[in-house]
């Protein structure tokens, strides 16, 4: 049984509940352990909905003057950080709904911000700079030196943050204030995404191509072919298979034995326009995408790449992001005129129809 | 689900101290109705509370490819596409470069990135001139060069600090180098609105409207007059002028008709082909030969020459009348009145070879043939090709194709029905070192 209150179905997706906040909801994510969704827009406000109902718990307008662009839930999910084009990023304590700690980052728009995994530390970029900041909000780590704007932060572990602009990838050390590894490639990468181990750095690149790395080794590798520009990226917790956008097609890489290179990704077609986001389910070979088109699909996976639509809804609207609940059995999506739909997830069903074709890119060491 | 209209962008360059700031400020404070988004240059100094006014740093993002056809703006990209998901949306986008900046990449960013060309079209391209020091520029940088090449709109600002003759030189150079351009004056920026937005600036209808010349040829001279004379000794006066020497022919037995005027001209084109008889200030002019007016020095120069019959004499001048204050005078020193006098499109000597091709030319393409001319042409002369525009007749489509493009970046479409208007094509380049000749006659290949 599902524990939302479930609309009629439509494959796995069952339709718990739909809200919707001021305008384009840019981000969000599931707060106090799922008992509730949060989600920041572009006027700037800040709305959080009970989980079960979706009924407003709190709601503040007007906290990011010129819109919020960013958020991160802290990992014990009883706090989360946003950011916006005022220059701030902003610490809540997710219950009651209240800012605990402002920080101004800088003069720019703060465009990313990330909790690294055990919760002490909050990274955010401001143009060119990166910063660290300790659990009370003070600045502890600060790094002006990226040869243009920062796209994309991430951890890949408690102790290092990964950074992505144009033209590489770096790692750093902010408790030691040191760069640990430089990956570089020309070519402006508007999109990271880290595997689970942190050794698979993966990028999406302007020139409508994927790169990546292994930090191990330090070889990399050249996905093309895309149709359009891949800023849509997830790993499954395995950190075998990676999803990316680019197209009207999903394309799944499996990292198995050898792979992905010299291999045939999986080619995931249902989306009749560009996919926007990506998420893979929590601890499973489940994937859900979500297009300019409004559709949300989710696919049950094989190990290989390849996978069936088993639960697929039109939201509408573009699809801005999408977010699996902790436990895998809820997911929220997020659209550009500012609609939440919560489904409840249900058992693997038949797969689903699968409307017309959609091309796929190719595999290729660069 | 039906298609919003797309916000359009203008993009405002020129060097420092051009007047950028000024003309931004006199656009936004203006009553047009719009809401303005400004994307300013990280040194902008907008002044104006009411505008959505973003400082970006101009990130100019090369592929790895190495192609400057696909550099971007990586800042435009980022900016925009955010600022596009709020619902009480802006409707107009100015986009302010540096004033060192190459336009390419700003330009071609509207063409690359799938999720701007989406949402966003390029209006055109404003740069503003600094009339008191372009000169200089233009010497000393390909940027200005390429500012003005890829311009839709040349604003030449500060005219109070520059006499009139030499603002017609510079007019004059600037339409050698860019032919599609509107050329308008300016003391502080103080241009109408709707003269630099809203541009549709890709619509060659427009161009031709605004200049009916544009696609005419272009010749040595700019300017003739026609003199009725007398037998006697005349004698031509020239003050001080943009330039240290100037081409001229005296032409006897012209016609005052603009059918007389182009044959003068045509007669004459041959005649400024042979090599120039130096004269100097006092000399005699030959009539009916090519000669070249040394004007070094200040003050009024004098040259004469002798009218042995009476009759209409024609003077087919390299520059205008009125960048040198000429004139004619009979012996007794009084001033012959012009009978009539027209214009030509100069042959400026091009800077850094930047020029303008055009070619007209009635009748239908070939698809097939016309593809693979437009795609060879962008392959091999994208780098030089800084803009094009224009219009073809394709066989067997009801409805003109009209285009334009950006370097290797082609944009095309078809538009209104031609109906029963004589099929042609008017397709106009602006580059570096091109070929107008030989791209002629490749159109032509192209035709059934």
């Amino acid at each position: 049984m599902s524990d939302l209150n479930a609309g009629s179905p439509t494959g796995v997706l069952d339709r718990g509940w739909s809200a919707a906040v001021g305008d384009y909801a840019i981000a969000g994510g599931w707060i106090l352990r799922g008992a509730a969704l949060v989600v920041g827009d572009a006027e700037g406000g800040v709305y959080a909905f009970d989980g079960k109902s979706g009924a407003t718990a709190w709601a503040q307008r007007d906290v990011h003057e010129g819109g919020v662009l960013a958020m991160a839930i802290h990992p014990s999910g009883a706090a989360f950080a946003t950011a916006g084009q005022d220059g701030r990023v902003l610490i809540w304590s997710a219950a009651e709904g209240q800012v605990s700690r402002a920080i101004d980052v800088g003069s720019g728009w703060v465009e990313n911000v990330a909790w690294s995994p055990d919760g002490q530390w909050l990274a955010a970029s401001c143009s060119r700079q990166v910063c660290a900041y300790g659990a009370d909000g003070a600045e502890v780590w600060r790094y002006d030196d990226h040869p243009s704007t920062v796209s994309a932060i991430a951890w890949s572990s408690t102790d290092e943050l990964a950074t992505a602009c144009y033209g590489r990838v770096s790692f750093f050390n902010p408790s030691t204030d040191s760069l640990r590894q430089k990956m570089e490639w020309q070519g402006s990468l508007v999109s990271m995404v880290l595997s689970p181990n942190g050794d698979i750095v993966v990028c999406g690149s302007q020139d409508n191509t994927v790169h990546f790395w292994r930090r191990s080794t330090e070889r990399d590798s050249m996905m093309s072919g895309y149709p359009g520009k891949p800023s849509a990226l997830a790993f499954d917790s395995a950190g075998t298979l990676l999803a990316t956008g680019g197209g009207e097609a999903v394309t799944v890489w499996s990292f198995r034995r050898k792979g992905p290179e010299g291999t045939r990704p999986g080619v995931l077609k249902f989306h009749h326009e560009p996919i926007t986001t990506l998420s893979f389910a929590p601890g499973a070979r489940r994937l859900a995408s979500g297009a300019r088109d409004g559709t949300v699909v989710v696919w049950s996976l094989q190990r290989n790449g390849n996978g069936s639509p088993i639960g697929a809804e039109d939201v509408g609207d573009s699809v801005a992001e999408l977010y699996w609940r902790t436990d895998g059995r809820a997911l929220a999506a997020l659209d550009a005129q500012g609609g939440v739909t919560v489904w409840a997830i249900g058992e693997t069903k038949d797969r689903i129809r699968r409307p017309r074709q959609a091309r796929g890119p190719s595999a290729g060491s660069s | 689900m039906d298609t919003p209209r797309k916000v359009p962008v203008t993009i405002l360059t020129g060097f420092l101290g051009s007047g950028k700031t000024t003309l931004l400020n006199r656009i936004l404070t203006e009553e047009h109705g719009k809401r303005i988004a400004v994307i300013e240059n990280e040194y902008g100094e907008v002044g104006i509370d009411q505008a959505l006014v973003i400082n970006a740093d101009e990130e100019v993002f090369e592929m790895s490819n190495g192609c400057i056809c696909c550099t971007v703006r990586g800042d435009l990209i980022r900016v925009l596409n955010n600022l596009n998901k709020r619902r009480d949306k802006f409707d107009y986008v100015l986009v302010e470069t540096t004033g060192l900046a190459d336009p390419g990449p700003v330009a071609q960013t509207f063409f690359m990135d799938d999720e701007l060309r989406a949402e966003y079209s390029l209006d055109g391209i404003v740069t503003l001139v600094d009339a008191a020091h372009i000169d200089q520029q233009l010497g000393r940088s390909d940027e200005s060069t390429e500012q003005i090449a890829f311009a839709d709109v040349l604003v030449l600002n500060k005219t109070d600090l520059v006499n009139g003759a030499a603002l017609d030189g510079l007019e004059a150079r600037l339409r050698g180098m860019n032919r599609m351009a509107r050329v308008v004056r300016s003391e502080r920026a103080n241009i109408a609105v709707d003269t630099v937005l809203d541009l549709g600036a890709f619509d060659l209808d427009q161009v031709l409207e605004r200049r009916p010349t544009f696609l005419e040829p272009e010749y040595p001279f700019e300017w003739t007059g026609v003199y009725s004379l007398d037998t006697g000794r005349y004698e031509l006066n020239l003050a001080d002028g943009p330039d240290p020497a100037m081409s001229l022919v005296v032409a006897s037995d012209q016609g005052t008709d603009d059918l007389a005027l182009q044959e003068g001209a045509e007669w004459c084109v041959r005649q400024y082909a042979e090599p120039a008889e130096i004269i100097h200030p006092g000399g005699e002019i030959p009539v009916g030969r090519h000669v070249n007016l040394q004007l070094d020095g200040l003050g009024i120069k004098s040259f004469f020459f002798e009218v042995d019959t009476p009759g209409l004499i024609g003077l087919y001048a390299q520059h205008l009348a009125e960048e040198f204050e000429l004139h004619l005078r009979t012996a007794d020193g009084a001033v012959v009145p012009v009978k009539a006098d027209r214009t030509w499109v100069a042959q400026h000597e091009h800077d850094n070879e930047v020029g303008s091709i055009s070619i007209e030319i009635d009748g239908d393409c070939d698809p097939q043939r016309l593809n693979a001319w437009i795609s060879k042409l962008l392959s091999e002369r994208g780098v030089d090709i800084f803009r094009m525009k224009g219009f073809i007749s394709v066989a067997g489509e009801s409805r003109r194709f009209v285009f334009q493009g950006v370097h290797m970046l082609f944009d095309g479409q078809p538009d209104r029905e031609w109906g029963d208007a004589p099929r042609r094509n008017q397709l106009v380049f602006i580059g570096r070192n091109l070929d107008g000749q030989s791209m002629r006659e490749e159109f032509e290949a192209c035709l059934i």
